[in-house]
């Protein structure tokens, strides 16, 4: 009984520390963007709320918090409700396979645990892909219960958009499910220690699969130049259109929230995860856990950092567009990628 | 895809994404001017804590003028009323007391919310008694406070130009009152005064 206690206590911990640490990352993550973005179109950003606007989340927070409750009138309530729950949590689950830094175990006042890795499930990838996949649950039922047309539409083009760019990703990271034999993120990590040049996007030739995974999960995220569903020049907001205040709170923190999480993974699969870019490590075997962080965290905000970019200078695909570059180019490129590694992975390990 | 004949640049163009690399490059090329070598100054302004320069010829909140010894240039002449495109100004124009040749204006109103700035009543002034001056920070709660009398825009007047015309004194009070452009006035006599040049 004890020991079980201990577990789930030390669990809850590190749960509450990831939350903690992944929540405050997408308030930021709202500011980093709009300052990049001004920075990349000669503009300045948010500038009023505290020095630099660096206090701006603190104030959309608080804004969004207190606002009124709105349901429309013909809206399902109770969908109407569920929806932006159901986009936020599958997001915030798929933090729960990510390791942040070194699989170490860390002894703690008599007790052993691991602290930078939650949970090391065994299929962890796949745990990741089926939750995102529930994720545009919320967007669908979202646009369907608000009883709006654009919303509707919105939500359609999500459910098209998604299941296209998810087979994509499903394929695009076979390559490196190949190369190190495993779905467990950990194991995938560990499998590219020692330098940059044993990272599955070098070491394991995964240029394509690589570049097919970034663009599907921008498409995957709703992120332009993806973001069909939300398309405010021609559905208003998507699905997004009739939700106000914490609800529509919600499915703003889900797309940032999703946004760090195909960055974590990307970073884990094809950059090595925690491991620095060069063999070993630079400070002593006790410290260096905090180099793993360091470049786990520089890898992921370089991904992030994508994101705002890629924004600032591509205009928004044509439905068309994005229905054909998904299946007649992506879907063929990550095929060829799987073909192309298992072949050789089979020659080299003849 | 559609082009049978591409070459084998176009083909390796559009396999590297060389179209999107060109327009991230522009935006990447921006973000560093602006924030790592800093020689990018940005384009906004914070605008209530700074504000842009106006130019000399800039249309803003129309004020009545004085002469330097403060007394009205306006004659109620009603010429700006009828001038006006969309019926901003009223005058109710009077004699002065005892000086039967002399009329002023005893109410002068603009409804400012329907003024379109045009300028025309400007133009129309034989005494150059209207200006524009360079406020435009008049947002009010309550449309009527655009509703300006004559005190309210002679203080206008006051604040935005503190350097006032002399008042002509040697005119004849037969003489009308549509000749008074400083430009084509009779040579000075008095002693004090330098001769007004064309």
């Amino acid at each position: 009984m004890m020991e079980l206690m201990t577990f789930a206590g030390i669990a809850l911990i590190k749960i509450v520390v990831v939350l903690i640490v992944v929540l405050t990352t997408v308030a930021f993550l709202t500011l980093a963007e709009r300052k990049v973005l001004s920075w990349m179109q000669d503009r300045m950003g948010p500038m009023e709320v505290g020095p630099y606007g660096i206090l701006q989340p603190l104030a959309d927070g608080l804004k969004l918090f207190f606002k009124e409750d709105i349901i429309p009138a013909g809206a399902n309530w109770a969908l109407f409700s569920l929806a932006p729950i159901l986009s936020l949590v599958p997001a915030l689950i798929g933090f729960a396979v990510i390791p942040y830094g070194p699989n170490k175990e860390v002894e703690l006042f008599g007790y052993t645990f691991k602290p930078f890795v939650i949970t090391d499930i065994n299929i962890g990838i796949l745990y990741i892909l089926a939750f995102a996949s529930i994720g545009a649950y919320g967007v669908i039922l979202g646009g369907w219960a608000s009883n709006n047309k654009y919303s509707l539409l919105g939500g359609l083009r999500a459910a098209a958009q998604v299941i296209s760019y998810e087979l994509n990703i499903g394929l695009a990271i076979i390559g490196v499910l190949i190369l190190s034999g495993s779905l467990s993120m950990v194991k995938i990590a560990e499998a590219q220690a020692g330098g940059f040049w044993h990272w599955y996007i070098f070491g394991g030739l995964q240029v394509i699969g690589f570049v097919v995974y970034l663009i599907s999960a921008v498409a995957e995220t709703n992120r332009l130049p993806f973001d069909l569903a939300e398309a405010e020049s021609e559905l208003v907001a998507g699905w997004m259109t009739e939700y106000s205040g914490m609800r529509f709170a919600f499915f703003f923190m889900a797309e940032y929230t999703n946004m760090v999480l195909v960055s974590c993974v990307a970073a884990v699969l094809f950059f090595g995860g925690w491991q620095a870019p060069y063999p070993g490590t630079l400070l002593p075997e006790n410290l260096a856990w905090i180099e793993g962080i360091f470049w786990f965290t520089v890898k992921v905000f370089f991904f992030l950092f994508m994101f705002f970019w890629l924004r600032a200078t591509l205009p928004r695909l044509r439905y068309d567009q994005l229905m054909r570059f998904g299946w007649k180019v992506m879907l063929p490129l990550a095929l060829a990628n799987v073909v192309l590694t298992a072949i050789v992975v089979y020659l080299v390990r003849q | 895809m559609e082009n049978p004949t591409m070459t084998l640049g176009q083909w390796v163009k559009r396999l590297t994404f060389y179209e999107i690399l060109i327009g991230m490059k522009a935006t990447i090329t921006v973000f560093i001017q602006r924030i790592i070598l800093r020689n990018r100054p940005a384009v906004t302004l914070q605008y209530p804590h700074e504000k842009r320069d106006l130019p000399g010829s800039y249309r803003g909140m129309i004020a009545l003028l004085r002469y330097d010894d403060e007394t009205e240039k306006c004659v109620g002449c009603d010429l700006c009323e009828a001038a006006c495109p969309s019926r901003v100004i009223t005058v109710i124009s009077a004699e002065k007391e005892g000086e039967p040749m002399k009329r002023y204006a005893k109410e002068y109103y603009m409804d400012m919310s329907r003024c379109i700035f045009c300028g025309l009543c400007i133009q129309a002034c034989p005494v150059d008694a209207l200006a524009m001056t360079k406020e435009y920070e008049w947002a009010v709660y309550n449309k009527r406070d655009l509703r300006l009398n004559k005190p309210q825009l002679l203080a206008l007047g006051d604040r935005n130009f503190p350097e006032r015309e002399r008042k002509i004194e040697f005119q004849h009070h037969n003489v009308a009152f549509f000749n008074i452009g400083h430009h084509d006035l009779p040579p000075m006599t008095s002693k004090d005064q330098p001769p007004v040049t064309p």
